[in-house]
């Protein structure tokens, strides 16, 4: 790994206050609604009422006569659809076309002079509906009933079974059996800064200038193409400052066809941007999911062999291009066993439709599902053999001379330090301590909790929400005054990027961080590339950084080798310097070779192009790339209250390579937060007539500053063998972290027998459990 | 979510405000915004004027008027003025600690006594609080002003006694003798609670007023007994089922242990000095 770096690293690995953070802080970034464009026109949509219906009639005269309105849409005036072309054979159309499917589903777009006339012209549009029985239970629906909410498919979109040769034989002759059922709640992402887009057109060059904070920006550019039928190279966008997208911006959405084409119809600027209410009606949901598990194992708690049947709502259409259902499912299916050595397994997976949000992406995806059924599993065996939790771990794991291992679905975990990260973990913790304490605390009726979580991450995979690009592009260019601008593929939204990819090139062209600009987001500067998701941006952006930097460095190399009349293999840089190594009396800068890469092409070094220029793609060397590490929590649980206070949390992460140990720890943070919000708080709840009856941030609860736990983190570093051995991180954290807090209320609750298998845990279900006593039986 | 259309009126004068309220039913009075405005943004409340009273002195004084034992709290005083203000610290420091559990700095910045009390969310604190503190509201009419005690403003969910054209002027506080407590539980710290009790204990005599989501309003128990307040969480259970309509058992039992709670803090309260005693 080490020859990776052409100069000894100065930056990667440092602790480098964010570039971001100086304009973020000040307020001054510029996000999509910040964006003034003369001439905007807004648009509003009438959303479904219902959650099933047919639609009668749409009468729009009144909103046509309302001054300042400019266009009333409905499907007939804009007929796309985002195809499906997978396994689900059902596209979504832009707007609602003959039937609406969700309550909340677009049925009419309406563009006026501002959101307000354009709200009013909205109530003022009436629509005639005849309410269909809506289809809301998973279960059901996957035997078509009450029915099949696309009248041409079945509502199972997607089936996949897959069994370990000998698993029934391993099974039946395993000395216990235990049956649960693990069930996670719809949740969304809720990004600080809801989703939007403008879209604005060119007069004279005739191309349209599209602003949209999307995670993949080049994929967002050909899917306008392709399903508006218009010209890719006529077609840019620029993805502004994003606050948040955890996956759910990586979808296309119906809106953002619809506003490209009203700015098309009418040869004027349109603005959409989502209020509250319509994020959480049009945003993807997730982690719908129920996992209907039988674990085999033996008296020592071995886990000899996993039974799965894993099921997920995917809502009423596949999210394009990535259904969340099938995310969910497949993925966890090949990770359902976790850092343990698990020899058999057997899964069934069924991804049905409902009269629902559609599922997407939310960061993790399949993983906070997967890690909460597993680690919830382990407890279970853990319970009924009266063992302790981390004894039974200790069993389970993945030994250090098992590495690399192939689990039981196939898939191998390239490194990692599963026992290690475990150990160091209840050290951090102080396990012991908090076991005794949790005995004294029982006695004076205070009931403690331990929660342990053990995850495994698979990152820098070639297809994921993002999109199906397996590697990420670089672009650099170093400029006529010796300073560096680079340009990636990617779309953050707030991850640092344009730190940690100026640390990798920092190190790699032996310049100062300050000489360097990292930009992104805008389809015509930067490289095609995949964009941010899936954990990849920091092992497929990073190493395309390093490629493209590395290229760059190798003819500076020849430039400075020439200049100084020295070999190559003898130049060394420094703050953007080269010298021959151990003279640093004989130099030559940055600046001074590239005047002569522009301005003085005679005396460039032959054999070398014009100009200093690269772009680099980088493709990993295997597939996936397994991060690991350890979550331990502590909680309190008020048995009268069901309120639940985390008291201790400890992280023990291994992401090989650390580019950037603060901006590593600050993905961690807010993972752990956005696990306390899965564990206890968030979810999405559907009545009975398919109504979400949580549609503001009064109803749908968010952990707040006071509820995130503070936290102690450990770095273990097992490199991968890709590219300065980094590894994925922007998941694992929340991967991990609602097991741990589930698991620890849990724990808290065992005097009582009570154990809970669904997620979030509510006060009230606590309560409720406990019966009448809220001092625990002895 | 924009609000509908309305036009906006911005009250010079007591009079003023209640002239332009009393000639249009669709009218209403803005104080904080806290509530109005998100309710109109959802389009929820739709009034065709939104009378302005930021600017009334008259509805911001918070003063004691030691003579007779009250402390006057104008119905335009912020929640966060009531959380730091030393004339509260003074004479009445358990109004502070309410006024804290209400929702977060920013809202308490804008929020107003009066405004939530003419919300009347059953949910809130002020209700509660004023009737446990036999507070009477002085309302300014079209006609003339009138004086309504606590326990009869709040009518209902969300319900007050204000008549037609009637506004909130000022609350007038006793400052009674006695230990105080407050217990509340909501889901996150500054969510409306889901319920709460506000406990006040004077020798004998221990009242608790109980606010909640799923109440009407707030509601009352008092208990005469000779003994401490250790009545348990039962105790306090079983007097919110007689006294309030709430059937459910979890609301019930976090009723119960909010009593439970408060009434242990007004006992150690009780011994306690402050300065108007
Ligand atoms: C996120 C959030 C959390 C909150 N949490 C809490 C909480 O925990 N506890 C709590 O108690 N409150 C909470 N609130 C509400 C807050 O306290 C409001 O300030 C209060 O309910 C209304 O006060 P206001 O001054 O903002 O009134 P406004 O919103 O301006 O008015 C509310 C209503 O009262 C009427 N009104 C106002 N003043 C008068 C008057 N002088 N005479 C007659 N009518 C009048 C208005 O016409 C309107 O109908 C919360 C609010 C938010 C947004």
């Amino acid at each position: 790994m080490a020859e990776e770096f052409a100069s000894a690293p100065h930056f990667v690995g440092a602790r480098i206050p964010r570039t971001e953070d100086s304009r973020l802080l000040r307020g001054e970034a510029q996000y999509l609604d910040d964006i003034q464009i003369p001439n905007l026109l807004e648009m509003a949509f009438v959303r479904s009422p219902y959650a099933a219906a047919r639609i009668l009639s749409v009468d729009s005269s009144a909103a046509w006569n309302i001054p300042g309105v400019r266009a009333v849409f409905t499907f007939a005036d804009m007929p796309f659809v985002l195809p499906q072309n997978g396994p689900s054979p059902i596209d979504q159309p832009v707007l609602a076309r003959e039937r609406v499917r969700h309550a909340g589903e677009a049925v009419v777009a309406v563009v006026a002079e501002s959101r307000y006339i354009a709200e009013d012209a909205c109530e003022a549009v009436h629509v005639a509906y005849t309410p269909e029985e809506p289809v809301l239970d998973m279960q059901a629906a996957q035997k078509d009933r009450p029915r099949r909410v696309h009248d041409a498919a079945p509502n199972v979109f997607y089936h996949q079974e897959y069994e370990t040769e000998g698993f029934q034989a391993a099974f039946d002759t395993a000395p216990h059996r235990l049956t649960m059922t693990f069930q996670t709640t719809r949740q969304t992402a809720c990004s600080l800064e809801t989703r939007g887009i403008i879209a604005a057109a060119d007069p004279f060059s005739g191309r349209m200038t599209v602003y949209c904070g999307t995670q993949s920006p080049h994929r967002l550019r050909g899917d306008l193409a392709e399903m508006l039928q218009m010209e890719e190279h006529l077609l840019r966008v620029i993805v502004p400052e994003v606050g948040g997208a955890f996956g759910m911006k990586a979808a296309t959405y119906p809106e953002y066809l619809a506003v490209v084409q009203a700015a098309r119809l009418l040869r004027q600027p349109v603005k959409w941007t989502a209020d509250r209410v319509e994020s959480f009606l049009s945003d993807v949901h997730a982690r719908d999911d129920i996992h209907d598990l039988e674990v085999a194992f033996d008296q020592r708690g071995q886990i000899i062999a996993v039974k799965d049947h894993l099921m997920a709502d995917g809502g009423a259409y596949a999210s394009y291009p990535f259904s969340g259902a099938i995310g969910e499912t497949s993925l966890a299916a090949k990770v359902i066993t976790g850092p343990y050595d698990i020899a058999h397994l057997s899964t069934v997976i069924d991804c049905t439709y409902s009269n629902k949000v559609p599922l997407g992406a939310y960061r993790g995806v399949w993983g906070p599902v997967a890690s909460f059924v597993q680690e919830g599993m382990v407890d279970r065996i853990a319970q009924f053999l009266h063992l302790d939790a981390a004894e039974v771990r200790r069993t389970n794991l993945v030994q250090p001379n098992q590495l690399p291992y192939r689990n039981a679905a196939g898939m191998l975990y390239d490194s990692g330090s599963f026992t290690e990260s475990f150990e160091h973990a209840l050290a951090q913790l102080d396990y012991t301590r908090w076991r005794a304490t949790q005995e004294q605390a029982r006695r004076v009726g205070k009931y403690l909790g331990i929660g342990l979580s053990n995850f495994v991450e698979p990152t820098a995979m070639a297809s994921s929400e993002a999109g199906s690009i397996g590697y990420e592009s670089c672009s650099v260019r170093v400029e006529p005054s010796g300073t560096v601008t680079a340009w990636l593929g990617l779309g953050p939204s707030g991850q640092g990027h344009e730190t940690t990819m100026a640390q990798v090139l920092a190190d790699q062209l032996g310049v100062d961080l300050e000489h360097i600009v990292v930009l992104h987001g805008d389809t015509d500067a930067a490289p095609l590339g995949g964009g941010t998701g899936g954990s990849r941006s920091g092992p497929l952006g990073g190493g395309a950084a390093m490629q493209a930097g590395r290229k760059m460095r190798e003819r500076l190399d020849v430039y400075a080798a020439h200049m100084l009349e020295a070999a190559v293999e003898d130049i060394a840089w420094e703050h953007g310097r080269a010298h021959v190594r151990g003279v640093y009396a004989r130099h030559v800068s940055l600046r001074d070779i590239a005047r002569i890469a522009y301005n003085d092409v005679r005396q460039i070094p032959s054999g070398l192009p014009i100009g200093l220029e690269v772009t680099e793609r980088y493709q990993p060397p295997r597939p996936v790339s397994f991060s690991n590490g350890t979550h331990a929590a502590v909680v309190e649980v008020n048995p009268s209250t069901g309120q639940v206070t985390v008291l201790d949390y400890v992280v023990v992460n291994d992401c090989g390579t650390l580019i950037n140990p603060l901006i590593v720890e600050g993905q961690i943070h807010g993972g752990v937060a956005q696990g306390v919000g899965a564990a206890l708080l968030e979810s999405l709840v559907y009545d009975d007539s398919g109504q979400l009856l949580t549609t503001t941030l009064m109803d749908y609860l968010l952990p707040s500053a006071p509820l995130v736990p503070r936290m102690r983190i450990e770095h273990l570093v097992t490199p991968s063998d890709g590219a300065l051995g980094v590894k994925g991180m922007g998941e694992g954290s929340l991967i991990a972290s609602p097991a741990a807090i589930a698991g620890a209320v849990n724990d808290a609750l065992s005097p009582w027998g009570v154990s809970f298998e669904r997620l979030p845990i509510a006060p009230r279900d606590i309560v409720t459990s406990l019966g009448r006593s809220s001092a625990a039986p002895v | 979510m924009k609000p509908a259309h309305f036009e906006y009126f911005r009250a010079a004068t007591i009079g003023e405000a209640v002239d332009k309220l009393g000639g249009d039913p669709e009218a209403r009075l803005l104080a904080g915004g806290q509530s109005l405005i998100p309710a109109m943004n959802f389009r929820v409340a739709r009034p065709s004027q939104l009378i302005d009273i930021n600017g009334l002195e008259e509805l911001k004084p918070l003063v004691a008027r030691l003579p007779e034992n009250i402390l006057e709290v104008g119905a335009l005083v912020r929640h966060q003025q009531i959380a730091t203000s030393p004339l509260v610290q003074r004479y009445l420091p358990f109004m502070a600690t309410v006024a804290l559990s209400i929702g977060h700095w920013a809202i308490r910045s804008r929020g107003s006594v009066g405004g939530s009390l003419c919300h009347a969310d059953p949910a809130a604190e002020w209700p509660a609080f004023m009737v446990a503190a036999g507070a009477e509201m002085v309302v300014a009419g079209p006609q003339k002003y009138r004086r309504i005690p606590a326990d009869t403003f709040c009518s209902g969910f969300m319900e007050t006694a204000l008549g037609p054209g009637e506004m909130l002027v000022k609350i007038e506080i006793p400052l009674a003798q006695g230990g105080w407590g407050f217990w509340e539980v909501a889901r996150r710290p500054g969510d409306f609670a889901l319920a709460g009790a506000v406990c006040r204990r004077h020798h004998s005599r221990t009242t608790v007023t109980w606010f909640g989501a799923d109440l009407s309003g707030p509601g009352t128990v008092t208990v005469e007994s000779e003994g401490g307040a250790g009545h348990g969480t039962h105790f306090w259970e079983d007097a919110a089922s007689r006294v309030l309509a709430v059937d459910d058992d979890y609301m019930l039992q976090i009723l119960g242990y909010c009593a439970d709670q408060a009434c242990r803090q007004a006992q150690s309260d009780e011994g306690r000095d402050y300065d108007n005693r």
